[in-house]
């Protein structure tokens, strides 16, 4: 079984070459893999007939219980047969019915052929899962097949709706599957029936019940029983042979098999006998009825498909051994004649271009084989001798003859669906061939179809003639399976002498004509009966619904505002973790320490006073002013605390973040925007005390919990002995945790190659920087070629002047003696920067301090003379610090692992030095170099960026003094 | 060194670091560039198959960083869950990068296309970094300093080229995620305080023995910072609104990664921190929760990137659910589920890059007909579509019934309405789905927006004739039959004229890679649900991870 599935897989993904190789008759070869299938399996017949079921198994994911295990028994085999032959019928039809300019026939054939494959899985397969896993497929499957032509709405919508319609069924199935699988620990098929059948569900187990109806759902919606039995009819937007294969013969079946397979199980749990009952007698009326009016010859078929489902449900589902029977055979005379039949309209349509019964006429004599051939499968599905319809027929009747009240009531149900059966039957075959309405007498001009157009459903109803004389072979093949439930009273046979079951028939036929006869009336008695309301209706209205209700849910919680965003998560905190700890704390207990001295007091007020005064602040000056402020408050409070080198960090970062804020405060407007309205302000004040109370609960409640010794005990010692430093915080950063220090290196890499990006690779710049860069490096060639080094302090630019700030700046914007005492003091604060980073590791310092007091050095350099003044301090990219700098720790990392170390591992060594003496080296310091130089490079960027790029920009505009607005600024949101 | 292959486990970190600062300092040479990332994604992704197999087959692998033993310095610490982590987040970054090379350097508008300017190789490799880090971590600032990385990693990814709606989007997704630092960081300030370490087996045990409410909070606080990031319902908006704007390869890595990292987070809080089922009840509505709003949202949307945003967002809550069932198979599925999740999400957003290169859209009102015109990319949409539906055989279809078969053993109402919910949430992806598949790739051609014009200009110039001479305006009127689509000029041979670009194959062959990924996934589902079932067990043990970084303590500094 899994070499066949394999196959049809092969055959499927090679059928679009094969189809853009040899056109249609592609199809022809493709056939082949049903028909092994099929062959397959008959030559399995005597084995599976004996009741040894051949097994096969191969694990795939055992531990969600999901393994490829197959199992031929009777009712597989009989499904084995038909979807292969059928489906090996089909596509030699198909070589025949395309254009072979047919677009996405290739797609079209692979899907088929997968189809055929998925049904050979899905029949055969022996775990719920598995099962469920063919069973999507065929609906996947059945989706691309309806949409074939997706150029017409109507196809698409029918594909989505079918789509929608048994995926809602499979997925109900789904959780019905694995309640059952969970319950009974094992999904392998035939076990579970085992289990079932030996131990029935109380009435009493709702979940097992559920999980049953569920599955039966599932059922239900592929097998387009009411209430979604409407998809189906939709679906004949498919060319003609995929709705003789997958809507007739094939996928719709696969809920009858999934209801004949498990009602040795369940048939017993009331809740799945009145579903099959209610809900398949329902089906067989209603598509039967709705059949009568149809004049598209498929429509027609299609509800008569609807129909007779209703009609093999009940058998199939009923439990009882004569009525198992009498379902296995009606779906054996059922898949061949509704194939047949569904072919035949093929053929019309194929040489006539219309469907509509009012259009045909007198087809019979322009085609009398396929008129012979509609007539024989006609008679089938209308269940009049000799053919294997009325075999089926006759021991489905048979089957509730005799017994109690609910049976009767089946009975009756299932002889007025054969009465209405037996009228659509014959509405089809005179309405197509015999006869049309007088007004047009005209035969319908017609094409010849080719002979295997005919040929094949001819074969078809063939076999629903012949099979009877096998009928007695036939009852003992399928006694393998109905005998599970018990031994039948009849068998199948053409004469069981004068029974009531054929006084029924008998009768089915009697009225059948009569309804026949005055179907005209009829049809307008339909008209004027007013519509029951559709399920489709229903249908759509809910998908109209999820659109509605989608839309509205995703306008509500997706208005694509930030506060409202933030808003959300503001609330939850406050919520949740808020709510928590006013709950839990335990505020009596609590031991509050308010201060250490007093100097911890002021600055806490004036830290307080500056932070409310900034959210009042209407001018971003003033704002960016006093977060400065709390910044550097918050440098006090290390200070008091005894850390001077958080502190002296701390004043560095906040002067140089005031810096770049007000670098970028001459490109945006000098007030905030927006104020809100009152209301909207005083919720947001209300957000941020709430939010902030809770901050300040939680950092006074939880601290008081610990009881465990922090980790830092102990730091200080082991920093001097293995870190080979004196000042701790310098030893964490670059040793005991360098590894963090490592990662936001890399943090500041990011940031700056992104200002850079956002700023200075705007459309504009990245044109003039790559002419600049060309321009450079040709003079700087020329500079060389010449054997002249630049002076000391350019970059080889402009080299004449010491000051450059003067070739670019007017007079009055910058100050000459500003410039001059900058120039003076730069190499003293570098040289500076270099003594913080190698005394970093013992005193206050370190690369990252030493870095910024570098930067800071360019921001005075900058803020002197201008970007041309930075370039020449500075003839570096900032790119090339940055990347070198992360290349220089992270590679410390590696090379420490390679020299057998543990990453970022230091080692100390005292080098003798002439003259100076013993030097401590710790191999740490690289890595801080790499900090510093990321430092220096992230303040290079930022000043490039937010200073120099946003002057010529500025520049640029007064230049032109451009009429229209401004340009915009590539990066300001 | 505990043990001899230890070396591995810093690898992930260290070698994309090198890259990025290699590749900036060489940010003039594309080739440069090219040959950089992808040799660190190849040697990361070797050491993370190696490690893989290491953990399972012989254990948890740890190294202290700097010889410095936990819980002064920091652990970096590889077990299943970790290596399976790496492992895919590489795969799937290698075929992005590959992706972003294959688009090249567009010419004509360097703002949009995913790779032109220097800074993509740099900054895409911290982000791997962070990705790394947080996955390798042992140490809850450690993680800290991960996501910060990749924070502001693709934050700059994000803006890249600096458009007026990427720069919106940008902030939007910078103020998010600077507010979700903020709280974990807070969390992290309070861990110590209450406990007096940050490294994260340590925390196993001393979170215990905390006063339950305190414990409580500091559960939820962490919750609540992980949660912003893998965009948890109501913490979701900031995601639809800040992915689509980018570049098809950025959006894509994003999608693959990022969430994630957060749901990686959470794993670790709930197995490791917290192992109770305290927060379990609480966490499956917010998985119900996010399933429904975010496949609503992904319903309600026209175009393909947001859709495929809220998708993003919807199916966290299965990852979500799989970890509250607090059964093994459940955090087995969960695990698989992510991964499975990670290679489609980012398979789909590559393929929807396709689309946007083929149809110059992603607006399914502007799309049409590409099942016929790029029968290629229908194909490679349509599988990872399905794949995400959950429809058999594909890996989201073993995820979701691993799922599905926790939520049963559970068996309580909570964890039965999420069973219905997530199925509900199936059909609805596929609903979703074939909404796209309908209008983008099966409908007739709409044409792009200049044909239509062209269509409407010409409709209304002869409209006028009509008006003028009425004998005369029957000749070129468009053939409106209500069954068909309403042509709009660009019939069956103009389909072809209007082929806008024909996609490079350096873009198809690593989208179709990742499809084949991602069908390869069902095809190992076996092998890899034995590893995440080992993984789960050992992740609700605790036992091996912790003993692990113990063993680390217990050796003590060691001399170098």
């Amino acid at each position: 079984m899994i070499v066949l599935l394999v196959a049809h897989l092969v055959a499927a993904l090679i059928a679009p070459v094969l189809v853009a190789r040899l056109g249609r008759v592609a199809f022809a070869w493709l056939a082949l893999a049903p028909a092994a299938a099929a062959g397959w399996a008959a030559i399995r017949t005597p084995e599976v007939l004996a009741g040894a079921a051949p097994t096969e198994l191969l694990t795939w994911v055992p531990s969600i219980g999901l393994e490829l295990a197959f199992r031929l028994d009777v009712l597989s085999w009989l499904l084995t047969l038909v979807a292969g032959a059928i489906g090996a019928l089909v596509l030699v039809y198909c070589a025949a019915y395309f254009e072979e300019d047919e677009p996405g026939l290739g797609r079209f054939a692979a899907c088929l052929v997968g189809f055929a494959g998925a049904m050979l899985g899905l029949v055969t397969s022996d775990d719920l899962l598995v099962l469920y896993l063919f069973w999507e497929a065929t609906t996947v499957l059945s989706y691309l097949l309806i949409g074939h032509r997706p150029q017409s709405r109507s196809s698409r919508s029918a594909a989505t709706q079918a789509l929608v319609v048994t995926t809602f069924g499979g997925l109900a199935m789904l959780g019905g599957l694995i309640v059952v699988g969970q319950r009974v620990g094992t999904y392998r098929l035939s076990e579970v029936v085992a289990t079932f059948a030996a131990a029935p569900i109380a009435p009493g187990d709702t979940l097992l019940v559920t999980a049953v109806v569920l599955v039966l759902l599932g059922a239900v919606s592929k097998s387009a029983l009411v209430p979604f039995h409407f998809w189906l009819p939709a679906a004949m937007a498919a060319p003609t042979p995929v709705s003789a294969y997958l809507h007739a013969a094939a996928m719709v079946k696969a809920g009858i098999y999934l209801v004949a397979r498990l009602a040795p199980a369940f048939a017993d749990v009331p809740a799945w006998r009145w579903c099959v009952l209610v809900l398949g007698g329902a089906t067989m009326l209603l598509g039967a009825y709705r059949s009568l009016r149809q004049h598209d010859l498929k429509l027609l078929l299609a509800y008569g498909t609807v129909s007779q489902l209703g009609f093999l449900v009940v058998l199939t589902g009923t439990g009882t051994p004569d009525a198992a029977l009498a379902g296995v055979a009606l779906l054996l005379a059922h898949a061949m004649f509704k194939a047949c039949l569904f072919l035949v309209v093929g053929v019309m349509d194929h040489a006539t271009s219309t469907r509509d019964l009012r259009e045909l006429n007198g087809l019979r004599a322009s085609m009398p084989v396929l008129a012979v051939t509609a007539a024989v499968a006609a008679a089938s599905m209308a269940g009049l001798p000799p053919t294997l319809g009325f075999v089926a027929k006759e021991a489905a009747l048979a089957a509730y003859a005799r017994a109690d009240a609910a049976d009767l009531a089946t009975l009756a149900v299932l002889v007025v669906g054969s009465m209405l059966t037996f009228a659509y039957s014959a509405r089809f075959v005179w309405g197509a061939f015999w006869d049309g309405p007088a007004r047009n007498a005209e035969p319908t001009h017609v094409h010849a179809p080719g002979a295997v157009l005919v040929g094949v459903p001819a074969v078809l109803a063939a076999a629903s003639l012949l099979a009877p004389l096998a009928a007695g072979p036939i009852d003992t093949a399928l006694l393998g399976y109905a005998g599970v439930f018990g031994e039948p009273h009849e068998h199948l046979a053409l004469w069981h002498g004068l029974t009531p079951a054929l006084g029924l028939s008998v009768l089915t036929w009697l009225v059948g004509s009569a309804l026949f006869a005055g179907r005209a009336g009829l049809e307008r008695a339909q008209d004027r009966v007013p519509e029951v309301p559709a399920a489709e209706d229903v249908y759509r209205r809910i998908m109209r619904g999820l659109d509605r209700v989608s839309l509205e849910v995703t306008g509500a919680s997706q208005r694509g505002s930030l506060p409202l965003t933030l808003g959300a998560i503001l609330v939850v905190f406050v919520a949740l973790p808020g709510g928590v700890l006013v709950a839990t704390a335990p505020w009596g207990e609590l031991s509050l320490r308010w201060a250490d001295s007093a100097a911890q007091v002021g600055v806490a007020i004036v830290t307080v006073i500056a932070a409310v005064a900034a959210v009042r602040a209407r001018r971003r000056f003033r704002a960016i002013y006093l977060v400065g402020v709390t910044g550097y408050a918050s440098a006090m409070i290390f200070l008091l605390f005894g850390a001077p080198d958080l502190a002296l960090t701390q004043v560095l970062v906040e002067t140089v973040s005031v810096v770049l804020f007000i670098l970028v405060l001459r490109r945006l407007p000098g007030r905030f925007d927006d104020e809100g309205s009152r209301g909207a302000r005083a919720m947001r004040v209300g957000f941020g005390v709430a939010v902030g109370a809770v901050a300040a609960a939680l950092a006074v409640v939880v601290p008081q919990a610990r009881t465990a010794a922090p980790a830092s005990d102990g730091m200080a010692e082991l920093a001097v002995d293995y870190g080979g430093g004196e000042n701790i915080v310098n030893v964490i950063l670059v040793d005991i945790r360098a590894w963090d220090t490592m990662g936001e290196l890399s943090v500041v890499l990011a940031a700056a190659t992104g200002v850079a990006s956002l700023v200075f690779l705007h459309r504009d710049n990245v044109a003039r920087a790559d002419r600049r860069v060309r321009e450079m490096r040709a003079r700087r060639r020329r500079a060389l070629g010449r054997g002249h080094r630049p002076a000391d302090g350019t970059d080889g630019t402009g080299g004449r002047t010491w000051l450059v700030g003067h070739e670019v700046h007017g007079s009055g914007r910058h100050s000459t003696m500003f410039e001059v005492v900058t120039r003076m003091i730069f190499h003293v604060v570098m040289t500076w920067s270099l003594f913080l980073l190698f005394a970093g590791h013992n005193n206050p310092g370190g690369g990252f301090a030493a870095g910024l007091v570098a930067g800071l050095a360019l921001v005075v350099r900058y803020l002197a003379g201008g970007r041309v003044e930075l370039r020449s301090a500075m003839p570096v990219a900032p790119r090339t610090l940055l990347g070198l700098g992360l290349f220089l720790s992270a590679g410390n990392a590696l090379a420490s692992m390679i020299a057998s170390g543990d990453p970022l591992q230091t080692w100390i060594f005292d080098v003798p030095v002439p003259l100076i003496g013993k030097v401590h080296v710790v191999t740490s310091l690289a890595f801080d170099v790499g900090v510093y130089l990321v430092v220096i490079g992230l303040m290079l960027d930022v000043l490039r960026s937010l200073g120099s790029s946003l002057d010529r920009q500025i520049e640029d505009e007064e230049h032109r003094r451009a009429p229209s607005a401004p340009q915009p600024v590539g990066g300001r949101p | 060194m505990i043990d001899s292959f230890a070396w591995l486990v810093p690898l992930p970190v260290v070698l994309p670091l090198i890259g990025a600062g290699l590749t900036l300092i060489g940010s003039r040479d594309d080739r440069f560039q090219r040959v950089v990332s992808l040799t660190v994604l190849g040697l990361v992704l070797a050491a993370s198959a190696a490690m893989l197999v290491l953990s399972h087959t012989r254990g948890t692998l740890a190294v202290a960083v700097g010889g410095w033993p936990p819980p002064m310095g920091i652990a970096l610490v590889v077990d299943r869950l970790s290596a399976l982590m790496l492992v895919t987040s590489t795969l799937v970054t290698a075929g992005v990068v590959l992706y972003a090379i294959g688009q090249g350097r567009s010419s004509d508008d360097e703002t949009d296309a995913g790779s032109p300017l220097p800074i993509f190789h740099p900054t895409l490799m911290v982000l791997i970094a962070g990705v790394s880090t947080t996955f390798v971590s042992g140490d809850l600032f450690h993680v800290y300093v991960g996501f910060e990385m990749l924070l502001v990693a693709s934050f700059v990814l994000l803006t890249l080229g600096g458009s007026v709606d990427r720069v919106r989007a940008g902030v939007n997704y910078v103020f998010v995620s600077l507010l979700s630092s903020l709280v974990f960081l807070l969390a992290i300030a309070l861990v110590y305080a209450a406990t007096g370490t940050v490294t994260l087996a340590h925390l196993a045990g001393r979170l215990d023995a905390l006063p339950e409410g305190t414990r409580t909070t500091l559960h939820l606080l962490l919750l609540l910072g992980f949660a912003i990031k893998a965009a948890v319902f109501p913490m979701s908006g900031w995601l639809p609104d800040s992915y689509p704007t980018a570049p098809a390869p950025v959006t894509a890595v994003f999608a693959g990664l990022l969430t994630k990292v957060g749901v990686y987070a959470i794993i670790r809080t709930q197995t490791l921190l917290f192992p109770g089922d305290r927060l379990d009840t609480l966490l499956m509505i917010a998985a119900a929760a996010t399933m429904v709003v975010g496949i609503l949202g992904a319903i309600a949307q026209d175009d393909i990137k947001r859709m495929l945003s809220f998708t993003l967002v919807s199916h966290i809550g299965y990852m979500l659910f799989g970890v509250a069932t607090h059964t093994q198979i459940g955090l087995s599925a969960a695990l698989f589920y992510t991964i499975h999740h990670i290679v489609v999400q980012t398979t789909l957003f590559l393929v929807t890059g396709l689309v946007e290169w083929r149809g110059g859209s992603t607006s399914l009102s502007e799309l049409g007909g590409l099942a016929r015109t790029a029968p290629v990319i229908a194909v490679l949409f349509f599988v990872p579509a399905m794949n995400l539906a959950g429809i058999p055989p594909f890996s989201g279809f073993l995820g979701k019934v691993g799922l599905m078969q926790a939520g049963v053993e559970v068996g309580s109402p909570v964890a039965y309405t999420l069973v219905g919910v997530s199925a509900l949430t199936s059909l609805l992806t596929l609903y979703a789905i074939s909404r796209v598949w309908g209008r983008a790739f099966w409908r007739r051609p709409v044409s792009a927006p200049g044909a239509l014009e062209r269509v409407l200009g010409s409709g209304a110039s002869a409209g006028g004739g009509v008006g003028d001479a009425p004998g005369i305006g029957a000749a070129p009127t468009p053939r409106v039959t209500g069954e068909d689509d309403q042509p709009t000029g660009a019939i069956d041979t103009g389909v072809d004229d209007l082929s806008l670009r024909t996609v490079p194959r350096g873009m198809i062959a690593p989208a179709a890679l990742l499809v084949v990924v991602s069908v390869a996934l069902t095809l190992v589902a076996g092998p890899l649900y034995e590893v995440t079932d080992a993984a789960a067990a050992s992740l609700w043990e605790r036992t091996p991870y912790v003993d692990t970084v113990l063993q680390l303590e217990r050796a003590g500094v060691v001399a170098p």
